[in-house]
Order: structure tokens, then C-alpha cells, then sequence
């Protein structure tokens, strides 16, 4: 189901539901929210986009980095080599598809490596605590807190991890899925 | 080093190892070494915690620095690390029979990550404080279970899988029922201030206590297969290959009776008068039905799936007679049971690689070509059925000297009867599978050609080093039968385990951390 209509409002809507996972992520600590909700909140709008594109566009859009490259040529100097080359990978984008001297690199976040840093990133949060000497996760809280974020500490830390693994394992189930 | 450390490496070495095997993933080379390391590490950390328990009898930790009855509790006391030691060595010899047991196409889609997040859960149920967590531990183990019980997706696998799912479902309703009872009648659910609010004589909902232990009793009672409750289990652990059902046979259900009889001797103790004579009869039903199924059958590993249902019974059977000694013969039992059958199931699993069958009927004839493995099998099987100098004995010896010292006649002789059983039973495969010519098949190429020869040791080396190890349980049992006791005495006298506990809670840190709490939730 491939609509103008929204996919239009999907590009639109997607900034607007990760600005509002991140809001919740970040208020989860003292309020309703959390890492969990957030992931949540944050899969949806890659839902969306899956819906209205299809899983490849929605992985080439948001999970995958493309770096161009190309040897130096003759009558170039380094300098101006450089900012060719800057120039491709960044607004002035190569087109991929005719036959060009460009090759490319890809990096891919897969949702699955998501999900690990994820864990790995709430799990090593709770080592804070073992290395003062106090059991392992135990809260440790900047002294300063930053407007509209709240406080910063080793419980944020482990909701950002809870928050990348939720949304590295939604993924995971709506791109397979929608494969199939 | 200090048990805030120790009380959580068992839980977060496996948790990291499964975290490098999803970064590796598909690279089943880099996820087999990572695994092996893991497992040594594992071991490691839980002979630790054992030379801690050895001194401080029970260790506790509170995660996140939270006092005892509000925050999670991490414990372990010698029961705890016992099953643990225990389910490290069987998991150490699964992995190493994996290696090479294990076709390459399940192995890349994530046997390891898979086997060392069960050995999280495991971790998980065995060192949990807390009635909730304990529920979510099993969770963690069961999911682990249904994603390996259906790895590779054969059609007999997925329908073993379908039937382990929806009972086991069911019994997790029931066990969450359970608990939302407990926690409405006491308002708590850490298991050490359950242990000091259910001894309260007086406490007026104490005479309801009974309706929750029903909860659990038929919940656990599901997941470890309890008479009434087991015929899932034969029909589901057959199916998958044997690195994986060595596994779950070995441990999974052995963890359930844990968790039986750590809330059994912990918190449902108010009126034994009406739990002991029915868990009694319960184990005397396991025992037999387990015994005479395993009699009717004549495929190797449904034998040794009816066996297991059978152990189930002289485990339970400690828990019912209640008795110090009874209580450590079980506990011995249950260590005995997770080498022996690990084991067997390895052993069976041996001898299907070389002959591409279970089935009694077309077996035949190894003791000619394998006789190794044919002495590998005696000795375990005869271990099992419980000959004298052999491990099994001696937790049999302990369960009927502590039942026929508690009067519990019937349950003793039944046990003894079905240990003959238990004996005819191995004796049945040792003759069809191994002593009797090999029949005559119209494929003549049903015997795979032998392997390399340094293969085929390596190949043996897991069983060789789990009968290494029921044979030292064995032979020098008394250590092994000092820590079962002393496990029970831990048991049975509950105030060493809630004091340390809740001696972690003083009455100002309490006080504080509910100031936490206030100003948490109203800022």
C-alpha cells in the first residue's frame, strides 16, 4: 500500500516521533517514559517509513552510510583532490547507477548489532558502581542537571541501552517480516 | 574478592559472551572459541563463589545498592552454587560434544549466543532473591529453550517445540498468578522477608498461604515435570539434536526442581501436614509412571526422556520425607543427575552420529566396533541405576536411609523398585544397542564410514570427561555428601540466609531510601 499521501506525512512525522522518543527516553528516570517506551516510540516511526517505502529504502535512508572514493587524478592537487572528494560525500552527492570512477564504501548499522550494543552499552553502565566499590549498578549522578534533559548519570546510561536495544529488535521484526 | 563482584559474574560473563557472539554473528568459527572461553570463565566464577560460600555459608548483594526488601537481591547459598557447579561442568562437556556434534547451519544461526543466554538463566533462577525475579529468570531460560528446541526448523522439532511452548505458557500463568497472590496476602516478594513473615505464627493470612503454594506447586510442577504434568516432556525433547536436547534434559528441568525446593524449605512451609503427604505421593507416582514408560519404549532417547521423569521423583522424594539427610540426598541426587544425564544423552547421541539411528530395533552391535564407548556407557548407565561404588548409589543410600529413618515406608520400598526398574531399563538398551549382532538392513550404508582418528577422540573426550567426573563423585563421594548436607542444613534453618539478607537493610538506610522513593516520585 504505497500512497502519495503518506509517504508525504511520513517524512514529515518521522523527526517528529524521534524527537518525541528521545523526550521520553530522557524523562523516563523520574516520570513515566524510559529506554523502553522510547524504543518504542522510535520504532514507529521506521514502521512508518517501512510501510510507506519498503524495508530496503527505509534501511538505505536511516541505517546505512555511504563514503565515496576515488584516486587522486593527474592533473589534481591534493588539495583540490580533498575537497572533491569532500564535496561527493557530502552535498553534492555522487549518483549512483551510470558508470563512474567513484567507488564506495558502505556502513551498515544492522539492527542486530543495534540490539548488542544496546545491551552491552545498559549492561556496562552498571559497572560504575562495581568500581566504587559499591554493587554493580549503582546510580551515579552528574551534580549538574541541563535544561529540558534533567539529570545525567549511569541510569541514563542504561536506558539509552534499553532504548537501542528495543529499537534494534522492532526493527529486526518488521524488516524480516516485511520481507516475507 | 568481594561478593557485590561475585554474586554477579555468573550472570554478566555469559551475558557479555553472548553480546561478542552477536557482534560475530554468522562467523560460527570466532563464536565457538568466544563460547569456549566463556565457559571456562564460568566455571571459573562459580568455583569462586563456592570458596565463598565455603567460608561465609551465605553471600547476598543488593543491585543498585537498594536495601533488602525493596530492591533486587542477588544470593547464593551452598544449594544455589552447587547447582551451579554442577551446571557448569554438564554445560562445559554440551559444548564441547557441540563442537563437533553440531551440524555447521545451526551452529551459524546461533547455537552459542542461544546456550549462553541459558546459562544466564540458569545463573538467573539459581542466585535470584526475589520471587518476581525468579520468574523472569525462568522466562529468560524458557525462551532460550523454545528458540533452541526449534533451531533448524525440522517438522518434528517445531512440533516438539509447539507442545513445550503451550505448557510451559500455562504454567508461567499460573506461577505469575501465584505470585500476585503472594505478593497481595504479604506484600512482599523478596524471598528472605517471605521466609520471616511466613513464620509469624499469628499472621492473619497465613491459612491462605496454602491456596498460593498450590499456584506454584502445579506451575513448577509443569515445567519439572511432575506426575500428572510430564507428558510434554518426552514428546518434545526427543526432537531436536542432541547438543540441544543433552542441554535442556540435562539442566532445564533440574532447575525447576531447584526452584520447587527452594520455595518448598523457604516460604510455603506453614502446613506440611497437608504438603508433605502430597508431595509424597507425587514423587512415588513420578518415579513409577516415569519407569514404566521408559519400559514401554524402544527408541535411546526416549528412554532416557522417560528416565528423566522418573529422577524427577527421588528428587522430589528428599523434599517430601523433609528430613536434613533426605534433604541432602536429594540435593546430591540432583548433582549426580545433571552429570549422568547429560551424559547418556551424549552417549546416545555418539552413537547416533555413527549410525544415523535411535531406534533399538536397528541398532546393534557396537560393543564390536566401539567397545570405548560401550565401557563409557556401562559405567554411566550403571551409575544411574545406582550401583554401589557409583555416584547414583550414594544418593540413593542417603534418600532411603533418611526415608526409612522418617517412617516413610511405601516411598522407600517404591524407590527401590524403581531403581530395579531403572536397572532392567539400561540393561534393555545395553543389549539391544550394544551386545546383540547388528541386525541385517537392506541399506548396507547405514554405518558412516569412521571419521579421522584424532576426530573420533575428540569427539569422545566430553563424555570421558563428564564420567571423570560421576566417577569422582563417586568414589570420593564424602566431600560432595558434606556439601549436600550442609546445603540442607542451609535449607532447613532459614535464619543465617534472611539475616544476611536483610541485615543489609538497617533501619536508617531503609528510612533513607523511602525519602528516595518520595522524592523520586514528587519531585
Amino acid at each position: 500500500m504505497r500512497t502519495l499521501i503518506f509517504a508525504t506525512t511520513i517524512r514529515y512525522l518521522t523527526p517528529l516521533f524521534l524527537i518525541f522518543s528521545v523526550y521520553i527516553l530522557f524523562r523516563g528516570h523520574n516520570h513515566p517514559g524510559g529506554g523502553f517506551i522510547g524504543g518504542l516510540i522510535g520504532s514507529i516511526a521506521f514502521v512508518f517509513h517501512v510501510l510507506a517505502h519498503g524495508p530496503e529504502r527505509t534501511a538505505g535512508t536511516y541505517f546505512q552510510l555511504t563514503f565515496y572514493h576515488q584516486s587522486r587524478q593527474e592533473h589534481y592537487s591534493l588539495p583540490r583532490h580533498m575537497w572533491q572528494l569532500l564535496q561527493a560525500n557530502t552535498w553534492n552527492r555522487v549518483k549512483q547507477g551510470s558508470p563512474s570512477p567513484w567507488r564506495y564504501y558502505m556502513l551498515r548499522v544492522r539492527p542486530a548489532y543495534m540490539m548488542a550494543t544496546g545491551l552491552l552499552v545498559a549492561a556496562t553502565s552498571g559497572f560504575a558502581g562495581l568500581l566504587a566499590g559499591l554493587p554493580y549498578m549503582t546510580g551515579f549522578w552528574l551534580p549538574f542537571k541541563l535544561p529540558l534533559v534533567g539529570g545525567l548519570g549511569t541510569p541514563l546510561l542504561f536506558d539509552t541501552g534499553v532504548y537501542l536495544l528495543v529499537l534494534g529488535m522492532i526493527l529486526k521484526m518488521v524488516f524480516t517480516m516485511s520481507k516475507e | 574478592m568481594h561478593p557485590d563482584l561475585l554474586l554477579v559474574l555468573p550472570l554478566l560473563i555469559p551475558l557479555y559472551g553472548t553480546l561478542l557472539c552477536l557482534f560475530l554473528w554468522q562467523r560460527e568459527v570466532w563464536q565457538s572459541i568466544m563460547t569456549g572461553v566463556v565457559q571456562l570463565l564460568w566455571l571459573g566464577s562459580v568455583l569462586l563463589l563456592l570458596r565463598e560460600v565455603l567460608s561465609a555459608h551465605v553471600v547476598s548483594t543488593q543491585i543498585g545498592n537498594w536495601p533488602a526488601p525493596f530492591g533486587i537481591t542477588l544470593v547464593a547459598d551452598m544449594f544455589s552454587v552447587l547447582m551451579l557447579v554442577a551446571a557448569a561442568v554438564a554445560s562445559l562437556a554440551v559444548y564441547l560434544y557441540a563442537l563437533q556434534g553440531l551440524d555447521l547451519t545451526r551452529q551459524r544461526f546461533g547455537y552459542f549466543p542461544l546456550l549462553l543466554l541459558l546459562q544466564m538463566g540458569i545463573s538467573g533462577v539459581c542466585l535470584t532473591g526475589d520471587l518476581f525475579n525468579m520468574f523472569v529468570w525462568f522466562e529468560v531460560l524458557l525462551i532460550c529453550c523454545f528458540a533452541l528446541l526449534s533451531l533448524g526448523g525440522s517438522k518434528s522439532q517445531l512440533e516438539g517445540t509447539l507442545k513445550y511452548v503451550t505448557i510451559n505458557f500455562l504454567a508461567s500463568g499460573l506461577l505469575l498468578s501465584g505470585i500476585g497472590v503472594v505478593y497481595s496476602l504479604y506484600g512482599s516478594l523478596n524471598l528472605a522477608e517471605l521466609a520471616v513473615l511466613v513464620r509469624e505464627p499469628h499472621h492473619p493470612n497465613l491459612p491462605l498461604l496454602s491456596m498460593a503454594s498450590v499456584f506454584f506447586l502445579v506451575g513448577f510442577g509443569i515445567k519439572s515435570a511432575i506426575f500428572p504434568l510430564f507428558f510434554w516432556l518426552p514428546a518434545s525433547y526427543h526432537a531436536p539434536p542432541i547438543a540441544i536436547s543433552a542441554l535442556i534434559a540435562g539442566l532445564v528441568t533440574k532447575v525447576g526442581i531447584y526452584a520447587f525446593i527452594r520455595l518448598f524449605t523457604l516460604v510455603f512451609v506453614s502446613d506440611s501436614g497437608i504438603t508433605l503427604p502430597l508431595l509424597a505421593g507425587l514423587s512415588a507416582l513420578t518415579m513409577l509412571v516415569g519407569v514404566i514408560g521408559a519400559a514401554a519404549q524402544t527408541d535411546f532417547k526416549k528412554i532416557l526422556s522417560f528416565h528423566i521423569i522418573s529422577q524427577i521423583g527421588y528428587m522430589l522424594m528428599g523434599l517430601a520425607i523433609f528430613t536434613p539427610l533426605a534433604l541432602a540426598g536429594s540435593i546430591f541426587f540432583i548433582l549426580h543427575n545433571i552429570l549422568v544425564k547429560t551424559n547418556l544423552f551424549l552417549v546416545s547421541g555418539l552413537v547416533a552420529q555413527r549410525y544415523r539411528t535411535f531406534s533399538l530395533k536397528k541398532l546393534g552391535g557396537v560393543y564390536l566396533l566401539q567397545p570405548v564407548l560401550a565401557l563409557l556407557f556401562l559405567l554411566t548407565a550403571l551409575s544411574l541405576a545406582g550401583t554401589p561404588p557409583l555416584s547414583g548409589f550414594w544418593g540413593k543410600l542417603m534418600l532411603a536411609k533418611g526415608g526409612l529413618e522418617a517412617g516413610n515406608y511405601i516411598l522407600v520400598t517404591v524407590s527401590l523398585g524403581v531403581s530395579l526398574i531403572t536397572l532392567f531399563s539400561m540393561t534393555k538398551i545395553w543389549n539391544e544397542v550394544f551386545w546383540k549382532p547388528r541386525p541385517r538392513t537392506d541399506r548396507p550404508d547405514t554405518i558412516l564410514p569412521p571419521v579421522s582418528k584424532l576426530r573420533r577422540r575428540m569427539a569422545y573426550l566430553p563424555v570421558v570427561f563428564l564420567l571423570a567426573c560421576i566417577l569422582g563423585m563417586g568414589i570420593f563421594a564424602s566431600p560432595i555428601v558434606r556439601f549436600s548436607e550442609r546445603a540442607a542444613d542451609g535449607l532447613l534453618q532459614v535464619q543465617p540466609y534472611t539475616d544476611t539478607v536483610l541485615a543489609k537493610s538497617k533501619p536508617e538506610q531503609v528510612e533513607e531510601s523511602k525519602q528516595i522513593h518520595e522524592t523520586a516520585l514528587h519531585p
